[in-house]
């Protein structure tokens, strides 16, 4: 009997006692941090440089295509598990040289994947480290890197390195795809974007 | 079978918790019958998130369904890429390289402490403590920042493929993880501290909702949710996969350190042990990346031989399994995912009568649900 | 007041008002400016301290807290409190539409009605009444009645688990925390806050809680009691949004949810307020005793007065910290626990403490060296424990210092007045 009463009140005072310095503990761990540093990085404006030069290479970003290596073989177009690219190769009846008439991305579709990168043989489709893809149309985010005049298609050559558009400076789709984003050297004063989409 | 949800009951109160709650963690719903604060009954109403994934599945071609499977459970997708991938290997009877296995636990190991990190720290979130819950966030952002070196993504990481993975293993990245661990390991403590050891916290969650091991086994309960019963089966230890039988790891198990065997903090405490072993992990496997290939010759239209197999993994929230049924084409015919937390949330029926309302809260976190992983 | 006004009569017009006829005038005009003053400093106190809350917050949680409207922030609750006056006042159909428009205002004059006895500073009270610890009491009661309406009007079930738990919650911690402000009473005598605030002293040693143990440990539980009774977390059951989504006002938009949140602001005061004034001294200016602030004359009256309410304002405003950062660290209690630790701990043991106090204010005289010995005693608890804390903080910081510079190149150090 008076083990037991001893144990209730052993345990009566222990609960207070665990109470007691447990939220002491919690509350020396909290103060600390208001002696630490913060790990908010204040995007966008108040970054220390752009935030695709702090972006691994490998980044899954927009899609770009470089035209200009683009063997037509379509096997990003039959690697996408989501039907986002649509490329469309015609064939001079005459040369039989064949030429891409459309190369199109639905950028509002693509999940990113990586998938048709990989199957790329040139490297012609790869991503960039742009993503600010926000935009007020729908329409917008259908780029087209096939804009005009249909492109003769790249036909590799032994020993001889494609002439790639320099990497990390995307096309005009994608650029013009990302011109509202917010960025601190259009904005010095810090004003808010401005909406819409790319003109 | 469900009632309406809008039939009143005599003499108990009928609540909708959910899809639009904030501690249900994503779009569930349970259907909630109290008296007063004593639930009676409280039932899980999935299917808010169905997205047919399975179904997708038929429709895509082997290599294209690796990026749907980051959908299946987006906080630990490095799983069920896993899963897919070893069971597509099966059936093609593709050797994944030494180097490419290796990348593969080490991606896994990332993310199973990725995921506990929220699965605990909503746990806290959800009794009412939020500053927990930050810090977490702000340990799984480093986490995050490793995964999109390792694969370019953030949380859809699409990093394995059928015969290895996506890329190479970054330079210099090895270091920096190894240097995070040094930095995690003492938090850990901190965040037990300011958490774990709370009386409240404790109060809250010891002898709340026991799952004996019998329950557990007789629900096809797995994972830490298995383990904090008591039952010591995980399948890295089992049925090992990979390389695991090369590591040298414990699997906790629920002591019951507070209360009893199986109870919401022994799945609280069993995660965080977890986080403790898999840094363990991660520290073997850092110190020497094997040379050589990332990805084994595989050829770029796969036409899997037609047959059957079952592939599992011991993902973050459980068993991640595949049943995969081809016919020699390029495209599946049928693809079964079995997931934890589909099981997880099925337990709460029969767990949930006599609780209180604000312990259903505490249950969902300890079971660590998650919506697209039931729905899939 | 009445003191204070006399004082601007003197001052200002050179009459005296025991004598001069129309003092009734400027009588009622000083309480019309008090309840106007009163209203101001809590509007002017509950907006900023949302967002001193969210910056200390953002803190403790690594992270930075809003910094964008105004400079660092500031005008922060300016935007918040007009983008709820601009929100469309929504009245669900089935709601009990008198009671539901009533209720925030209920809610809000329970708060509000306990400013009438609040000191601000020597003389700064809107009335110094002689009942004033019950009538704080009493008052404050009433905005259990504006929950309860709250929730059981808009027809939500969330919102009566909410109002529900809240009824009981407020109920049961009354008891604890008028018992543990009973041991001040019976110290000082008088129920009269101005009246024990005058029986403290400046210095540290003179204070209520380190005069026994007993008002020590009856500091804390009336700290505990007063959270719970603030619906503070870990008391924050009525409203606890993970589980009751928003608790009482679920259902309530715009302006009138508002009103909630200025009261649940306000009361942040209000707490710590009546915590100072009880046990830490109160207004008290260290070196100068009571007396001579009623005696001072002129200018040195009205500096002493500003003095005594910094002084006030401070030890308040520390409090309002301490509530902030409890908030912060600990997780939410259940009800049934809740009630539990109401009657199982703090209402035992706030009674032990008042039989502490009532033996100790029998058998030991104020002045008496076992009186002084006790006072040294508690003071040195106080630094003690204070010293320890800060021992446990340096300790955190220390445990992450180097691994966090070797992770990012960047050292941890980063001190709340550095700003973001």
């Amino acid at each position: 009997m008076v083990s037991t009463v001893q144990t209730a009140v052993g345990q009566y005072l222990r609960n207070i006692s665990n109470a007691v310095f447990s939220t002491f503990e919690g509350m020396a761990v909290t103060m600390s941090w208001m002696f630490r540093r913060p790990m908010t990085i204040q995007y966008p404006d108040k970054i220390e440089k752009p935030i695709e030069e702090t972006l691994p290479d490998c980044y899954r970003g927009i899609l770009e295509v470089d035209t200009g290596v683009c063997t037509g073989c379509t096997a990003c177009m039959k690697a996408c598990p989501i039907q986002c690219i649509r490329i469309e190769v015609g064939k001079n009846a005459e040369t039989a040289e064949r030429f891409l008439q459309r190369f199109d991305i639905y950028v509002a579709r693509c999940m990113f994947c990586g998938l048709c990168s990989e199957a790329c043989p040139t490297g012609a489709i790869h991503h960039t480290s742009h993503f600010e893809i926000a935009n007020d149309k729908l329409d917008n985010l259908l780029l087209h890197y096939v804009p005009g005049e249909p492109i003769p298609v790249y036909k590799p050559k032994k020993d001889v390195e494609p002439v790639r558009q320099p990497k990390g400076q995307p096309y005009l789709a994608v650029r013009a795809l990302c011109a509202h984003a917010w960025r601190k050297e259009d904005h010095p004063d810090g004003s808010a974007p401005a909406g819409g989409g790319p003109k | 079978m469900l009632e309406p949800k809008a039939v009143p009951i005599d003499g108990m109160l009928r609540i909708n918790m959910g899809p639009q709650h904030p501690a249900t963690h994503g779009v569930i719903s349970f259907i909630v019958e109290t008296d007063g604060e004593v639930m009676r009954k409280a039932t899980a109403d999935v299917g808010f998130l169905h997205r047919g994934v399975e179904k997708m599945a038929e429709i895509t071609s082997y290599p294209g369904f690796m990026p749907y499977t980051d959908r299946v459970d987006y906080l630990a997708s490095m799983f069920a890429n896993h899963g897919y991938a070893m069971a597509v290997e099966k059936l093609l009877g593709v050797e994944v390289p030494k180097k490419a296995e290796w990348l593969r636990v080490i991606a896994d190991e990332l993310n199973r402490i990725a995921s506990h990190l929220v699965a605990t720290g909503t746990m806290a979130m959800d009794l009412g403590a939020f500053t927990p819950f930050t810090h977490w966030i702000r340990e799984r952002e480093s986490i995050n920042d490793f995964m999109e070196h390792i694969c370019g993504a953030r949380l859809t990481y699409n990093y394995m493929r059928v015969g290895g993975v996506c890329a190479d293993w970054p330079v210099g990245l090895s270091e920096k993880i190894l240097v995070w661990l040094d930095h995690f390991e003492p938090i850990i403590e901190e965040f037990n501290r300011l958490i774990t050891g709370n009386e409240i916290f404790i109060r809250r969650l010891a002898n709340v909702a026991v799952i004996p091991a019998e329950l557990a086994i007789d629900w096809a309960l797995s994972g830490p949710n298995l383990r904090a019963s008591g039952v010591p089966f995980d399948l890295r230890r089992s049925e090992p996969y990979s390389i695991y039988p090369e590591l040298q790891f414990d699997v906790p198990v629920g002591q019951g350190t507070q209360g009893t065997v199986g109870d919401s903090y022994d799945r609280f405490w069993v995660r965080i042990l977890e986080m403790r072993e898999s840094c363990r992990i991660l520290r073997q496997l850092l110190a020497g990346i094997p040379e050589g290939d990332f990805k084994a010759k595989v050829a770029r239209t796969l036409k899997v031989p037609a047959g059957e197999v079952y592939s599992k993994v011991e993902s973050a929230r459980g068993e991640i399994g595949y049943f995969l049924v081809a016919d020699g084409s390029d495209r599946p015919v049928r693809v079964k995912i079995r997931t934890g937390s589909f099981t997880a949330v099925a337990l709460i029926e029969p767990i949930s009568p006599g609780l209180m309302l604000a312990d259903l809260v505490a249950v969902i976190g300890s079971l660590d649900i998650v919506a697209p992983e039931i729905d899939r | 007041m009445r003191q204070l006004a006399d004082a601007l009569l003197v001052t200002l017009l050179g009459v005296d008002p025991a004598t001069w006829p129309y003092a009734w005038v400027v009588y009622g005009a000083v309480m019309l400016a008090s309840a106007a003053l009163a209203m101001t400093f809590v509007a002017l106190f509950a907006g900023p301290v949302t967002v001193v809350e969210r910056r200390v917050a953002g803190r403790m949680m690594s992270r930075i807290g809003p910094n964008r409207v105004g400079p660092q922030g500031v005008i922060q609750w300016l935007a918040d409190g007009l983008k709820c006056f601009l929100k469309e006042d929504l009245i669900p159909d089935a709601a009990d539409r008198p009671l539901f428009r009533l209720a925030p205002y209920l809610v809000f004059g329970g708060m509000f009605g306990t400013f009438v006895v609040l000191p601000f500073g020597a003389h700064l009270v809107a009335a110094d009444l002689n009942v004033g610890v019950l009538y704080l009491f009493a008052i404050s009661s009433i905005v259990v009645v504006g929950i309860l309406a709250a929730g059981w009007s808009s027809n939500s079930k969330w919102g009566l688990f909410g109002a529900f738990r809240s009824a009981a919650q407020i109920i049961s911690y009354e008891v604890p925390s008028a018992l543990s402000a009973l041991t001040v009473v019976l110290f000082a005598g008088t129920l009269s806050l101005q009246g024990i605030i005058r029986e403290q002293g400046g210095m540290p040693w003179d204070w209520f809680v380190v005069r026994t143990p007993f008002t020590f440990a009856a500091f804390f539980l009336f700290f505990t009691s007063a959270l719970a009774e603030g619906n503070r977390t870990p008391f924050d059951l009525p409203e606890a949004e993970s589980e009751l989504v928003a608790g009482y006002h679920t259902e309530y938009s715009g302006m009138r949810f508002l009103f909630f949140l200025f009261a649940e602001w306000a009361n942040l005061w209000i707490m710590s307020a009546v915590a100072t004034a009880c046990f830490l001294g109160g207004w008290n200016i260290p070196g100068v005793s009571p007396a001579t602030i009623d005696s001072a004359t002129g200018l040195s009256f009205w500096g002493l007065q500003l003095l005594s309410f910094i002084v006030f304002a401070a030890k308040t405003s520390a409090l309002v910290f301490i509530v902030i950062q409890l908030r912060w660290t600990l997780p939410r209690l259940r009800i049934d626990q809740l009630l539990e630790m109401c009657w199982k701990y703090l209402v035992p043991l706030s009674f032990a403490c008042l039989l502490g106090v009532m033996i100790w204010a029998w058998g030991v005289t104020v002045g008496s060296l076992v009186d002084l010995g006790m006072r040294l005693v508690m003071t040195c608890v106080g630094a003690g424990i204070a010293f320890h804390y800060a021992r446990r903080v340096r300790f955190n910081y220390m445990a992450d210092r180097d691994n966090y510079l070797k992770m990012t190149g960047k050292e941890l150090w980063y001190p709340p007045y550095r700003l973001p």
